[in-house]
């Protein structure tokens, strides 16, 4: 089976040679991707933007990308959005120093000890924005976050009932109330197993309109809301919601089948 | 910053490595680079960092154009030399860690944070070759022919 692309956050240094602060950047972000979050980050040399390939260049689309910079020209963030994507988010090391209170580094080719502090926060930093990015939906149509989803409660779901007697019982969502029936799925399956299908068969019985509940699209074969009523106490009153609740149910019991059996 | 290399441009050579950051042999280049400007010919070299020409700095592309540039390269993509290409420049001589390495096999690098011993030995035989570049490049006079 061919594997997906494992989904991971990518992470462009600026590594200036020139400023001490290059030097933070670059020793950061290999503390991420060696220690931190191995397994979730990946990183690109900036200069691959210029003299890669179109697979460099659509490396900040491809992943969301953290563009780490040593300096207020952000070279690494500047040039990843100007040769592949605007990164998703990007880390300044001064901003690290202010918030931090830390001493600017020193040293070029070593730093002195007095920035391991410095390091080890901006690789935090940069470890923690690793996580949120994880846990946000991206989109490499767009190589960008993404909303979050806003959860819908299933209009459909089953599960064994709570006083342990083993009968299943089916929640189902009408009109924003949710009604649970026992016993659901074994009378759907005996029903689909007699040859029973949604909207063709003959014995059909539309269901009765009801204030608030929308007409049906499709008709529910009466064999079924009869059997339900031998399992289920139904109140007068509220027959109409349970019959709206049974077709959902029997809807997506069939379309479930037909999906099966392809 | 960037002034500094604007004003000393003249004078120099300049020395850009390729700021790899996934393999070691990056670290080799930037290691040398520093060995040569530090250590070895502080006087007539300097570095101009790829970041800024990757961006496309003013500065950073004036002081590459119309000099003798050197760049060390740690892959075969050759960033730095495409790089300073695409800025105007004009490489006088480039080096590839994988060349020096060949002839220094006994030098195997590993590490990227933090070289290995056989990676700062490497980077020092690297520097020395870019060293004596520098050197005759310098006595042709530091400006670009």
């Amino acid at each position: 089976m061919p594997s997906l692309p494992q989904r991971k956050v990518g992470i462009v240094a600026c590594s200036g040679e020139e400023i001490p602060e290059g030097t933070v950047t670059r020793l950061a972000a290999l503390k991420v991707l060696e220690e931190l979050r191995p397994n979730d980050t990946v990183t690109i040399c900036l200069p691959l933007f210029l003299a890669g390939g179109e697979g460099d260049r659509a490396f900040a689309k491809f992943y969301p990308t953290i563009a780490v910079d040593g300096c207020e020209k952000r070279c690494a963030a500047r040039a990843t959005e100007l040769y592949s994507n605007k990164p998703a988010v990007s880390l300044l090391v001064d901003d690290i120093i202010a918030e931090r209170g830390l001493p600017r580094p020193q040293g070029l080719r070593r730093l002195s000890s007095e920035a391991t502090p410095l390091v080890d926060a901006l690789a935090e930093a940069i470890a923690a924005e690793v996580d949120l990015l994880m846990a946000a939906r991206w989109s490499r149509a767009e190589g960008k976050v993404l909303e979050p989803e806003t959860t819908t409660p299933a209009k459909v779901s089953s599960a064994a009932c709570a006083c342990g007697s083993g009968i299943p019982v089916t929640r189902v969502q009408v009109n924003g109330r949710a009604l649970e029936i026992m016993a659901l799925d074994p009378i759907l399956e005996m029903a689909y197993n007699q040859g029973l299908h949604v909207g063709v068969d003959g014995q059909a019985d539309p269901v009765p309109e009801h204030k608030g509940v929308e007409a049906p699209a499709v008709f529910l074969p009466a064999q079924i809301m009869d059997t339900v009523r031998l399992y289920n106490t139904i109140p007068a009153e509220d027959d109409a919601y349970y019959a709206e609740a049974v077709r959902i149910a029997w809807q997506s019991y069939c379309a479930g089948k037909e999906q099966t059996h392809g | 910053m960037t002034e500094q290399f604007a004003e000393a441009t003249p004078l120099r050579v300049v020395v850009v490595p390729c700021s790899g950051i996934g393999k070691s042999y990056g670290t080799v280049t930037r290691e040398a680079a520093y060995i040569v400007v530090e250590d070895l010919c502080p006087e007539t070299t300097h570095i101009v960092p790829l970041s800024l020409l990757v961006l496309g700095d003013e500065q950073a592309q004036e002081a590459v154009r119309g000099v003798q540039v050197i760049t060390i390269d740690g892959c075969k993509l050759a960033c730095a030399t495409v790089n300073v290409g695409q800025a105007g420049g004009q490489v006088a001589r480039e080096f590839t860690v994988l060349d020096c390495y060949r002839r220094n096999k006994q030098f195997k690098p590993q590490g990227i944070a933090e070289l290995n011993e056989g990676g700062q030995a490497l980077a020092q035989a690297l520097a020395q070759e870019v060293a004596q570049a520098a050197g005759e490049l310098s006595a042709q006079g530091g400006t670009h022919a």
